[in-house]
């Protein structure tokens, strides 16, 4: 390890139970460098940050060199310790209390002392935006700052504990261009001063406009560390999609009926004008960086959160979706991207998951639940779909990931819904549980079921989508045909060209 | 299978209640054998215990949703203030007796529906959280109780009026039979019905049973609505037995039937409750509060046992479950 | 933008003070007496007191309903040990700081340790508490408060002459009210457990991760809370000049409105001891105009209750409103 590095991890790997999130990686960030994270959702960047962070331990074997000093895992004391410092997404910030306190408080607290001393805090909070040279009154609330402003106030916190690394995860998520810009110059600054940025987003472009080097990673390896010559468009796409597609390739149908007209539908801060057709027995892939909105797209339908302006109409007549119940009567299903907290209710068995959509179905005119109906309900969703162990009472929280997201979809074909919202079916589910997930929604599609599918994984989509959407900023950016679109094609829509910097 | 049937049952927290039972029941008699034994204090035992029990039930119900009700002893005794004022003005004025009665439980009903509106629409609707809508409708309904009643108590009840927490059917008292009927129609409602279902869905994870197609509101309203029906209840039996209505009638209940709930294996975060374990809890404290009563122990002896015994449960579930979860890492 | 409103909120919190102030006097001028306007103050010192002494366990989301059973058992114990042992006054008051700190401590263990939510556990310890009070004493008053204590009691800080009548002056019970204000605004903005307090109320996450001891803080706010009681119990006899054990009864839910009103937020850290002076301030006016204007006292518990239910229900709007308006992403603009 040369003496411009701050940085240098190797062998590192992480293994959960049933999945390895990281294979062996290596990754080196020089002192004064603006370094990028690369990859899709799951490829291990996450789990990367934690282990720098001291959250998680790595599995045997691993090498972190940090300034010379070596370990083979850190905690996140020892990490603080040695100059890291991660920003986490929602800041970790308190909107109560002032910018002062926010930045120099934590200095207090590592001392131990009794007693709080204002004036040295706002000394070192003002230095520190000196230094940053950005303009926030240090008595004003927290709470009062835009978002934008607020991430400085968190940069400025990670300074105080003496940070040579600090780590961003999506920093630029909720900023404006000119906002964006700014976060950019102090980046820059702090560069010259010897402070190294691991900077994780999705949005290339900007990553292009202001990273030295690029490490991207894909299915918890490292494909390569690039500086800004190695990569272009075209090489940077190859390396983010260009994994073989191990999935069973379903034959592409060509449907017409369109069960679902989204006509210009827009809601403040989450998406703008969106338009598209869903059509009968057809599944649609919604794709697109995460971040792209949506996951909002779906929450609108489905009445979560309902759209500001535009029409939705159901089989030609225009419907106002204002909560799930309302959709559920529009036999429309919610399969939500967090299973565990959103999709199912843990502690309650699987039969009481499953028919929790039909409770009208299974009662009699008392309002009374009939067991033996629920039972036979449950028994037989449960074997219909091959699901393990086939114990109807048996806690939800005890089944595997692949298990509990086929219960999550059987209670809803329980209901025998039309249309399908699916959000990330597949996450964190082993491969041949996939697959399986995979037959299970192309079958549903065969009998006449209408799936507005969002997922990452490109793979998948080609699998099973029969057309296809790419969203990019709130905004639909294009349309395919699922048998003639690629990887490639899908990713660049995607992504704005690197070519097109930002400021 | 019966023996399986059996040691699963022995298993159960039920059964370790009933033993709890038994033994409490066992140490009251050796105590006092001759007042605690008596067929007096057995049924005067019966006639004490449905106006809590039924409180114990309307908490349960609102623990097990996720929240918690402090307004209940507030809302039985506004209930049968109100109810009353109707009767007592109405026996005066002639009617019959028996539809002076209806009248009255109708009156108590309407008011408990109306208290519960109040507490359900700001819990489901507005979103409040439960402790700090009930503390401000407990003082609510205190502050309206007194308006009527001006710190006295109400009375002037027609006779036929007392038969109401007075009388026995065949041997049982009417509370009692009145508190059965209660625990049959909470059993089918909690343990049976679609309602009873989301309640219970709702007390585990609110959002994924929000996203699943239920009307988490509407369920919530109906939970608060159906602990002041029971409030009503409670009230009506209270103020039938000391033959007049007061505010602060009961007002010791609020606390145990929150004990009792807990005691009874109803997980205060919510989501899981057993009626069963409830009541064998209530006849628990009953027993208790009886017991201490006819040994002679200071009645201010009794509280302290019953907070002691609340906080106890919850220091034992915390400690067990941090254990259990150690065996799982 | 946030700011604002909370300054706000202590800005209207005061209008409302002046307001109902001048609705009262017009109806009865009796009310900008001098002497009621001191009665006024000595009667709510201790309410002040204890509505500062849970303002801390407010803030972080909690809440105490054994207030009232604390202050009924400090007042039995420095009775009984003023008459028994010494009637020091200094001593009086360490012996009620002190034991009322010990039931605070309880609470803050059960809560910190154990994990019992505040309201069950301090409804737990309340019954106790009382109960055990209740049964040492049978109800019955403490009478025969030594002489001393009692002129002590009596003292006035400066007397302002009167039309008709005796002088009256601002009781020296007062200085413990500031004392115990100005106390709780220098733990709450000078300790690091007094920051610790907000940033639990703002975060408990972020409090965490940024290295408080949240175990610690709950501790120290309940423990303090007690102690304050003590101070607020010692405080009550030396006006009272007798005990009575059963004199408490309903008080939490005073000093639990006193805070609310006084705009501390169960949602988010926010509050201040001058907000829950003005909280006081609101509430005992309210109470005295009810006498003034002949109203019921049962309307005080009406208008607590409603207060109570709309001030929260306004925080809790207010944040969801915020809330789904949030942004989640960044719209691309439309290319030209």
């Amino acid at each position: 390890m040369d003496s411009s590095e701050f940085l240098h991890i190797e062998k590192v790997s992480k293994t959960f139970p049933g999945v390895k999130a990281l294979n062996d990686i290596s990754l080196s960030v020089r002192k004064g460098e603006i370094h990028a994270l690369i990859g899709e959702n799951g490829a291990g960047k996450s789990t990367l940050i934690k282990i720098l962070s001291g959250v998680y331990q790595p599995d045997e074997g691993a090498e972190i060199v940090i300034e010379g000093w070596r370990a083979h895992s850190l905690t996140p004391i020892e990490s603080a310790k040695r100059g890291i410092s991660v920003i986490y997404q929602d800041f970790s910030l308190f909107p109560n209390l002032t910018v002062g306190e926010n930045i120099a408080v934590a200095r207090d607290i590592e001392k131990g002392s009794t007693f709080v001393h204002w004036r040295e805090m706002r000394r070192t909070a003002g230095k520190i935006l000196e230094r940053l040279g950005v303009d926030i009154n240090i008595d004003a609330s927290l709470g009062s700052l835009s978002i934008a402003k607020q991430q400085l106030v968190a940069i400025a916190r990670s300074l105080t504990y003496n940070a040579k690394l600090i780590i961003m995860d999506e920093p630029t998520s909720a900023l404006s261009k000119g906002e964006v810009d700014l976060l950019f110059r102090i980046m820059r600054s702090l560069r010259a001063e010897g402070i190294s940025f691991l900077f994780v987003s999705h949005k290339l472009d900007e990553l292009f406009a202001i990273s030295d080097r690029f490490t991207v990673l894909r299915d918890g390896k490292h494909l390569g560390t690039f500086d800004e010559e190695g990569l272009d468009d075209d090489r940077l796409i190859s390396l983010m999609v260009g994994r073989k597609i191990e999935y069973t390739i379903f034959p592409k149908r060509k449907r017409t009926e369109p069960v679902l007209e989204v006509r210009g539908i827009s809601r403040t801060g989450c998406f703008q004008d969106v338009s598209f057709d869903l059509r009968e027995g057809e599944i649609l892939g919604l794709t697109g960086l995460v971040g792209a909105g949506r996951t909002e797209i779906l929450q609108a339908i489905y009445g979560i959160n309902p759209p500001d302006s535009g029409k939705i109409l159901l089989r030609g007549e225009e419907v106002s979706v204002h909560s799930p119940i309302d959709a559920v009567r529009y036999e429309i299903a919610y399969i939500p991207e967090n299973r565990l907290a959103e999709g199912l209710v843990l502690r309650k068995t699987m039969s009481d998951n499953i028919v929790v959509t039909v409770l009208d179905k299974i009662s009699n005119r008392l309002g009374l639940i009939q067991r033996d109906k629920q039972n036979r309900l449950a028994q037989d969703w449960i074997q219909r779909l091959n699901i393990k162990p086939n114990i109807p009472e048996m806690q939800t929280s005890k089944l595997s990931g692949g298990n509990q997201q086929r219960i999550v979809i059987v209670k809803w074909l329980a209901r025998d819904s039309k249309i399908l919202l699916v959000d990330e079916p597949t996450n964190g589910i082993d491969v041949g549980a996939k697959m399986e997930i995979h037959r299970i929604l192309r079958d549903l599609a065969e009998s006449g079921m209408s799936i507005l599918l969002v997922s990452s994984e490109l793979p998948e989509i080609l699998a099973i989508a029969d057309r296809i959407i790419v969203m990019r900023r709130g905004r639909i950016a294009g349309q395919f045909d699922g048998d003639t679109a690629t990887q490639e094609m899908i990713m660049e829509k995607a992504i704005l060209g690197i070519k097109q910097q930002v400021g | 299978m019966p023996t399986n049937k059996l040691s699963a049952f022995i298993r159960k927290k039920e059964f370790i209640l009933l033993v709890i039972f038994v033994l409490v029941f066992a140490l009251m008699s050796a105590l006092a054998p001759r007042q605690f034994l008596r067929p007096f204090n057995i049924q005067s035992m019966a006639f004490q215990l449905p106006e809590f029990g039924i409180l114990a039930i309307a908490m349960m119900i609102v623990i097990v949703s996720g929240g918690i009700n402090l307004s209940i002893t507030y809302t039985a005794t506004l209930s049968s203030i109100v109810a009353a004022v109707a009767i007592s003005s109405m026996g005066q004025a002639g009617v019959a007796d028996w539809k002076v009665i209806l009248l009255g439980i109708v009156i108590a009903l309407a008011t408990s529906l109306a208290a519960g509106a109040i507490n359900g629409f700001v819990v489901a609707y507005v979103g409040v959280t439960p402790m700090l809508v009930t503390l401000g409708t407990m003082t609510l309904f205190e502050g309206v109780s007194l308006n009527i009643t001006k710190g006295g108590a109400i009375s002037g009840f027609p006779d036929s009026f007392l038969w109401l927490g007075n009388a026995t059917i065949i041997g049982i008292p009417v509370p009692m039979v009145i508190f059965v009927a209660i625990v049959l129609a909470s059993w089918y409602l909690m343990g049976r019905s679609r309602f009873g279902f989301s309640v219970y869905m709702i007390g585990c994870n609110p959002r994924a049973t929000m996203f699943s197609g239920i009307n988490v509101k509407r369920v919530l309203m109906g939970v608060y609505l159906f602990s002041a029906v029971l409030c009503a209840l409670s009230g009506l039996i209270m103020s039938s037995r000391y033959n007049s209505a007061k505010e602060s009638y009961g007002s010791s209940y609020l606390l145990q039937s929150i004990a009792a709930a807990v005691l009874g294996g109803t997980d205060i975060a919510g989501g899981y409750g057993s009626l069963s374990g409830t009541i064998l809890a209530v006849m628990i404290l009953q027993v208790i509060t009886s017991g201490t009563n006819i040994i002679g122990i200071n009645p201010y002896l009794t509280n302290i046992i019953m907070g002691a015994i609340l906080i106890f449960v919850l220091a034992l579930n915390y400690l067990s479950s941090r254990r259990e979860s150690r065996k799982l890492v | 933008m946030k700011l604002k409103i909370r300054k706000g909120k202590e800005a209207g919190i005061l209008a409302v003070f002046l307001a109902i102030s001048l609705v009262i006097a017009l109806s009865s001028p009796v009310f900008l007496r001098i002497d009621n306007l001191f009665d006024i103050i000595k009667s709510n010192i201790v309410l002040g007191i204890m509505a500062i002494a849970m303002l801390p366990i407010i803030l972080t989301g909690g809440i105490d309903v054994s207030v009232a059973s604390i202050i009924a058992a400090v007042t039995v114990i420095i009775g009984n040990f003023m008459i028994g042992v010494s009637s020091n006054i200094f001593a009086v008051f360490v012996v009620g700081c002190a034991s009322g700190a010990v039931l605070g401590l309880i609470n803050g263990l059960l809560v910190a340790k154990l994990k019992i939510p505040p309201i069950v556990a301090t409804l737990g310890t309340m019954s106790i508490i009382i109960g055990v009070v209740l049964y040492v004493t049978n109800g019955t008053w403490i009478t025969g408060i030594p002489q001393n204590f009692i002129n002590f009691g009596r003292t006035d800080l400066f007397a302002v002459s009167v039309r008709e009548g005796e002088p009256i002056g601002l009781p020296i019970q007062f200085v413990f009210l500031f004392g115990a204000a100005v106390l709780m605004w220098f733990v709450l903005r000078h300790t690091l457990v007094g920051r610790g307090v907000y940033a639990m109320g703002g975060s408990v996450v972020s409090a965490e991760r940024i290295g408080y001891d949240l175990d610690k803080i709950t501790i120290f706010i309940y423990t303090f809370e007690g102690f304050l009681i003590g101070l607020a119990g010692s405080v009550h006899t030396s006006i009272m000049r007798q005990v009575d054990p059963g004199a408490f009864s309903g008080f939490e839910l005073h000093v639990i409105a006193a805070v609310v009103l006084g705009g501390a937020s169960v949602l988010g850290g926010y509050g201040s001891v001058f907000g829950t002076l003005l909280g006081v301030a609101l509430f005992a006016v309210l109470n005295n105009g009810l006498i003034l204007m002949h109203i019921p006292v049962f309307w005080q518990k009406i208008v607590v209750g409603v207060v109570l239910i709309a001030s929260i229900s306004v925080d809790i709007l207010q944040k969801r409103y915020s809330e789904s308006r949030m942004t989640r992403v960044d719209i691309e603009p439309v290319e030209g």
